[in-house]
């Protein structure tokens, strides 16, 4: 059973070549954006799957990190892998991209994933060392995280700057997300769609508008 | 002389479609969805909606493409893909599902600007003749464009602000007539006379349009009447300010043909179908013998066979790309 997993969710490039029986990453590929995520994602692709001997076809399985984070970047890899797993046939599954940097390996019991949200807002996840979800995902003011957070053993892991904030890089354990997700059933390739925990301003005005 | 297929994608703004064209002019199966009813309550384009919705579609529109054509990606010669100009989030979905094709299944990508597909929805309806003057106007665009030969552009004029149909739209907001206003304008222009005294937009010698200073005009106007308490007559407005717009696109595109001496041209974009636009250089065409072709109302509002038609072209003359080409929102017709 051979897999590919994209993370393409916040301004960072992220691909993995898995075979799943051998418990094996065949290729890795995971650096921060220097130039549009547009530009750079299939020559990356194409090399994590020429790195790997192997075909596009050869894959079986297609794990689709869907989002929270940056919107553009999040369709940008979702419409790859939907596309991908519908016309090739292949099961995807989605993946949160919060649980992504949560399986970084820790000594604490939380795992708290952080994607900036801006004006002062984070996208978040808790979970614990096996990546069980404690808290779910959500779009969440930092002060309230914070709030929440007081008194349990966590530790904070993000790949963006806050200010005043102690926080940890992510290093991914790949083997350990695709080993939670290596028994999930999939969906419709025509039904994966990013997950953006956020309504649009203009969605958000009309509901103001519509409850006055 | 083997057929050629070309399968295209177009998501620029807010249709998503997809389409199969045999040979540049021959429309095997398009599908086309629309998301006019989401924006429209909220006046206009939502740039990241219309990105949402796309990507919720973009396979289901081309499994429907392919089901209704018979065919296989197998079948295809080379994918063409909308890459600009328009709103960049939603151009990316088109172009990754276009180049996820073009990588899994080894097939060359074409890119085609938004605008060269315009122009070759003429080629659906019939074979377009060189050289031939464009004039392409819609709700993002107004340009007159020269073309010698296949796939040689050349841009003589256009708008310096506003877009025709953009224009249109703002209009229509003032009166309150519903998005997409532009339409309704013109149907309402035909109910009515012209009589309120609105400038004549940007008439020199140049070939380029200004439509901000006569939008403006209209919103200063209803603002003036509506303080003496006078009340607009609707129709009246939408007809003094049809003429003002249409006649200055007739007038400029008329001196065009002239100047270049050519004897065809073609109209394109949404705005094509504007009923007012078309009478007026019919009459003018007749007049001075030019060769007039105006595509069928499916062929004007954004659609993927007319990507495909231009793709074709491009296609022929080895214009693919790499797949780390780039959408971009802003790109001149090259």
């Amino acid at each position: 059973m051979i897999s590919l997993l994209l993370d393409t969710s916040n301004f960072k490039l992220v691909v993995a070549v898995v075979d799943e029986d051998k418990n094996e990453v065949l290729s890795y590929y995971n650096e921060k954006l220097n130039s549009d995520l547009s530009v750079k994602v299939f020559e990356v692709i194409k090399q994590c799957i020429d790195n790997a001997n192997i075909i596009p076809n050869d894959i079986d399985k297609i794990y689709s990190i869907t989002g929270p984070g940056s919107f553009t970047g999040v369709r940008i890899g979702v419409t790859i892998c939907k596309t991908f797993a519908w016309t090739l046939n292949k099961k995807v599954i989605p993946i949160s991209s919060l649980e992504v940097l949560a399986s970084t390996n820790t000594n604490y019991e939380l795992n708290v994933a952080m994607i900036d949200a801006r004006r002062d807002c984070v996208y978040a996840g808790v979970y614990d060392n096996i990546l069980n979800t404690v808290i779910e995902d959500r779009y969440i003011s930092i002060e309230q995280l914070l709030l929440e957070l007081k008194d349990k053993n966590y530790i904070l892991i993000s790949d963006d700057d806050f200010e005043n904030l102690k926080k940890i890089d992510s290093k991914i354990d790949i083997l350990k997300v695709i080993n939670k997700h290596k028994n999930d059933v999939g969906v419709n390739p025509h039904s994966l769609n990013p997950t953006y925990l956020k309504i649009t301003e203009a969605e958000a005005k009309l509901q103001t508008k519509n409850n006055d | 002389m083997k057929d050629t297929y070309i399968l295209a994608f177009e998501s620029s703004c807010d249709e998503t479609s997809v389409s199969i064209i045999k040979n540049g002019h021959d429309e095997i199966a398009t599908v086309v969805l629309t998301q006019m009813d989401i924006h429209a309550l909220y006046g206009g384009v939502v740039p990241e909606i219309a990105s949402r919705h796309h990507v919720e579609s973009i396979t289901i529109v081309i499994e429907e493409c392919l089901n209704k054509a018979g065919m296989k990606i197998e079948d295809i010669d080379a994918i063409a893909v909308t890459y600009g100009p328009g709103l960049i989030g939603s151009l990316l979905v088109g172009m990754q599902a276009a180049k996820t094709l073009a990588y899994l299944y080894n097939k060359p990508l074409v890119p085609v600007h938004h605008i060269a597909g315009h122009i070759y929805a003429n080629n659906l309806v019939q074979p377009m003749e060189f050289p031939l003057i464009a004039l392409v106007v819609s709700g993002g665009h107004t340009d007159l464009v020269l073309m010698e030969e296949d796939y040689s552009f050349k841009r003589i004029g256009g708008t310096l602000d506003d877009a025709i149909g953009e224009a249109y739209d703002k209009v229509a907001r003032v009166i309150n007539v519903p998005y997409p206003g532009g339409p309704l304008i013109d149907k309402m222009a035909f109910e009515g006379e012209d009589t309120y005294k609105l400038p004549i937009p940007l008439d020199d010698d140049s070939y380029n349009f200004s439509f901000s200073g006569i939008k403006s005009a209209v919103i200063n106007l209803v603002h003036n009447e509506e303080q003496r308490g006078n009340k607009i007559i609707k129709e009246n407005l939408a007809c003094s300010f049809q003429n003002r717009v249409t006649d200055i696109l007739v007038k400029k595109t008329m001196k065009a043909l002239k100047e270049y001496n050519v004897h065809n041209l073609i109209v394109a974009g949404g705005v094509a179908a504007n009923k007012g636009l078309r009478s007026k250089l019919e009459k003018e065409c007749k007049l001075e013998n030019i060769k007039l072709c105006v595509p069928d109302i499916k062929y004007c509002t954004d659609n993927a066979a007319m990507i495909g038609a231009a793709g074709y072209y491009a296609y022929k003359l080895g214009r693919t790309a790499d797949l780390n080409i780039n959408s971009k929102a802003n790109d001149s017709l090259k």
